[in-house]
């Protein structure tokens, strides 16, 4: 089958520079000018022109005038070597509800996963949803449904004055009723909360026309409430979400646990199930023993201290969960075994994974999880092992004995700072600031105390769909992270004033935008050095 | 802030004895009952009167867990000042003492002065180790001794200043190079006023190079 087996962005352009646009990653322009290249056009014209001979290219002729001319979100869909593999891990949900809707609409770089790890079943298959989805994603359908249905209980915001909002999460995090629950960098992170913005659901829409939006999603509920585009868009546009709870087979499929053919997934989910439930049963009675009662023992008192603040996992029933989880790994890891920090690379998955069973309304962190019923639970449970585990593997290094893969990215992070931003390098050692002393963490927990929950997961979202994501591209972002608070690391006048910025970054309000900026960011730094090692080294730049 | 000298600290002990929590009641004066795991090692700073003297006390909380030995190890060169922390209510982190001093012992200067900590006396009906056992253990290792409660704050600004008195008397006495600063002590700008242009508050080890 021809597939595109390369990340779209590292094909070489016809203009040096013109970074293709990841998408979220293109707006509001970054602030710094380098960055400039990230806003390469990207209107639909020119998109069309780029189409190449696939199969691709006859859906989005057929369909593109389903959108408004500018929309730039249709047109990054439009881009065929980006749209294309996600066109493959169409799955079947026929039961897709309303409110799906415009949480699969929050469409975001997730487009841009690639598939090369996953068996493709059926030309047929694909052929067929695409027809469907073509055939149905005509302009003239007619939207039968209001902003209301969509939007339910969230308030309208008036044109213009989008820019306050920040990136919603009805996730976690972002309601009114919680301000400072995984807020902001990680509990224990000696800070204050920053005060809280109630932030809708729709910022994702932000800098646009709500209106147009709005008309765009009723396109999809009308096109979503056909029974067979229902079947055509639910695996597709699951994949975009990032912020709202209805990413788990994507994640499943992108942490290469989930198969991407459809008819194989459920007998794949069950059997990894009862092999992970198998290890424990096999093996979770060993805790006691004298070889392992060390690393439960680390771990039964570390899973208590987590979070502390949010009370889903402070019940027994989650504890339990991470505890089985952690162990499991830890035995079956020996070169590594636990190490504090891997406790926090769970959350995530868990949290997407039970925010799919919980209802939208409820704020899942302060769900009580002996409400679902106890096969969900225990899906959940082997599903986040699964993940975790495969996360885990690409990042092994970073957890055996003095942790080498942490201090080679640490010290690739201070070249690259060195190189890329020489004046905040210089600041950083002249104060004696050294990247150890606060990039340790960010290395060990892949940034999840440094930033919001729900911007760890859009973060790790993209990651999944990078090759080695977690091990390199994150060096990319920790080194975008540390260039947006550049000025404000060089405010600081002192050692003191710079380590306390920077083990506790005010990103408690982040949201999808800032992470877009950081990812673009990172893109663009990954897209100048990862194949140009070279390029690190200042004599082989301009400086 | 200008200050006479800057003191740099370490705080060791095995995982959830309270480092974190006496680190975070002596900066910030508040007890978080639970706290989340200290990854690699965390940084807090406070200023101190001793002898009608500021003392900024610069401190390095250290995760507990074996795992990030090899990378809180080299916070011990550099300290002036370590805080060596077990809990009254769970003997394992008593017997680790011997491990941690070694440690300690081999990895830092050796008149950096070593401050034997009790924790978590609030949890008296749960008590483990007795007083007497941690004294016994101090006077054996030279250490000075004092039982705390991260919770209640008990003992808990004397643990951080008597340790900065002891390291202040060594300085009297001769003891310390103030002026090698891998002894984890510094002299204040207002000292050096050869200096006029280092920024007040430096500490930087280049910025402060030029000083007396």
């Amino acid at each position: 089958m021809d597939l595109p087996r390369k990340p779209f962005w590292k094909k070489p352009t016809k203009s040096p520079g013109s970074i293709k646009p990841v998408y979220g990653a293109q707006h509001p322009p970054m602030s710094d000018p380098s960055s400039a290249v990230i806003s390469s056009s990207s209107s639909p014209k020119k998109d069309k022109t780029r189409m190449r001979r696939n199969s691709f290219s006859e859906f989005a002729n057929k369909t593109e005038d389903a959108w408004d001319a500018g929309d730039d979100d249709i047109c990054v869909l439009s881009d065929p070597d980006i749209y294309q593999p996600d066109i493959y891990s169409l799955t079947l949900q026929p039961d897709i509800t309303a409110p799906d809707i415009y949480r699969v609409l929050t469409i975001t770089d997730s487009l841009t996963y690639s598939f090369d790890d996953y068996s493709l079943d059926t030309q047929s298959d694909i052929t067929e949803d695409l027809s469907i989805t073509s055939l149905t994603l005509q302009p003239d359908i007619t939207p039968d449904i209001t902003s209301a249905n969509l939007f339910k209980g969230l308030p309208r915001v008036p044109h213009g004055s989008d820019r306050d909002l920040k990136q919603p999460s009805n996730l976690l995090g972002c309601r009114p009723s919680s301000p400072t629950l995984l807020g902001g960098p990680g509990i224990g992170v000696r800070q204050t909360p920053a005060p809280f913005r109630h932030i809708p659901a729709y910022k994702r829409l932000l800098d646009k026309d709500l209106d147009r939006e709005v008309a765009k999603l009723e396109k999809f509920k009308s096109l979503l409430e056909a029974p067979s585009a229902a079947r055509a868009f639910s695996g597709t546009w699951y994949l975009s979400s990032c912020i709202n709870p209805v990413y788990k087979f994507p994640t499943l499929m992108l942490q290469g646990y989930l198969p991407a053919n459809v008819d194989r997934r459920k007998g794949t989910l069950e059997r990894k199930r009862a092999e992970y439930f198998g290890f424990i049963q096999q093996y979770y009675d060993t805790r006691h023993s004298d070889i392992h009662q060390d690393t439960y023992r680390q771990i039964h008192i570390d899973i208590p201290r987590m979070n502390p603040l949010i009370s889903l996992f402070q019940q027994e029933v989650v504890q339990e969960i991470f505890e089985r989880i952690l162990y499991i790994w830890a035995i079956r890891h020996p070169a590594s075994g636990y190490v504090q920090g891997i406790n926090d690379l769970v959350t995530p998955f868990f949290v997407v994974f039970l925010s799919e069973v919980v209802d939208e309304n409820v704020n899942v962190e302060n769900f009580d999880v002996t409400q679902l019923p106890e096969e969900t639970v225990r899906n959940i449970e082997g599903d986040s092992y699964w993940c975790t585990s495969k996360l885990l593997d690409g990042i092994q290094d970073n957890y055996t004995f003095a942790q080498p893969g942490i201090q080679l990215k640490v010290n690739a992070l201070s070249k690259l700072v060195k190189r890329i931003n020489a004046p905040l390098h210089k600041h950083l050692d002249k104060n004696s600031v050294e990247y150890l002393q606060f990039a340790f963490r960010w290395m060990n927990n892949l940034l999840m105390r440094e930033i919001p929950l729900r911007c760890t997961i859009r973060l790790w979202d993209t990651y999944q769909s990078e090759p080695e994501g977690f091990a390199m591209f994150h060096l990319y972002v920790c080194a975008a992270l540390l260039l947006e608070f550049s000025r404000d690391i060089q405010k600081e006048k002192d050692f003191q004033g710079i380590m306390l910025l920077l083990q506790n970054l005010p990103t408690a309000h982040w949201g999808n935008e800032e992470v877009s900026q950081l990812l673009a960011q990172a893109y663009q730094l990954k897209y100048m050095f990862a194949d140009a090692p070279n390029h690190l080294h200042p004599k082989a730049g301009k400086k | 802030m200008s200050y006479a000298y800057l003191f740099k600290y370490i705080i060791i002990g095995d995982t959830g004895v309270g480092k974190s929590c006496l680190l975070l009641q002596f900066t910030d004066k508040r007890f978080q009952p639970v706290h989340d795991l200290t990854i690699g090692v965390e940084f807090g700073a406070r200023m101190i009167t001793i002898d009608g003297k500021q003392i900024k006390l610069q401190i390095w909380d250290t995760a507990g867990q074996e795992s990030f030995r090899s990378i809180t190890r080299s916070y011990y060169r550099g300290a002036a000042g370590a805080l060596l922390v077990y809990d009254i209510t769970r003997r394992d982190t008593f017997t680790h003492l011997t491990t941690w001093l070694e440690d300690a012992r081999q990895h830092s200067n050796s008149n950096m002065v070593i401050m034997l900590i009790g924790n978590k006396t609030d949890l008296e009906s749960r008590r483990d180790v007795k007083k007497e056992e941690g004294e016994a253990f101090a006077r054996e290792h030279g250490l000075i001794f004092m039982e705390t409660s991260a919770k209640t704050a008990a003992n808990v600004e004397e643990a951080f200043i008597n340790t900065a008195k002891e390291i202040y008397e060594k300085i009297q006495e001769g003891v310390f190079d103030i002026n090698n600063e891998a002894n984890g002590i510094k002299i204040g700008p207002q000292h050096s006023p050869s200096s006029p242009h280092a920024p007040s508050g430096s500490l930087g080890q280049q910025a402060g190079g030029g000083c007396c």
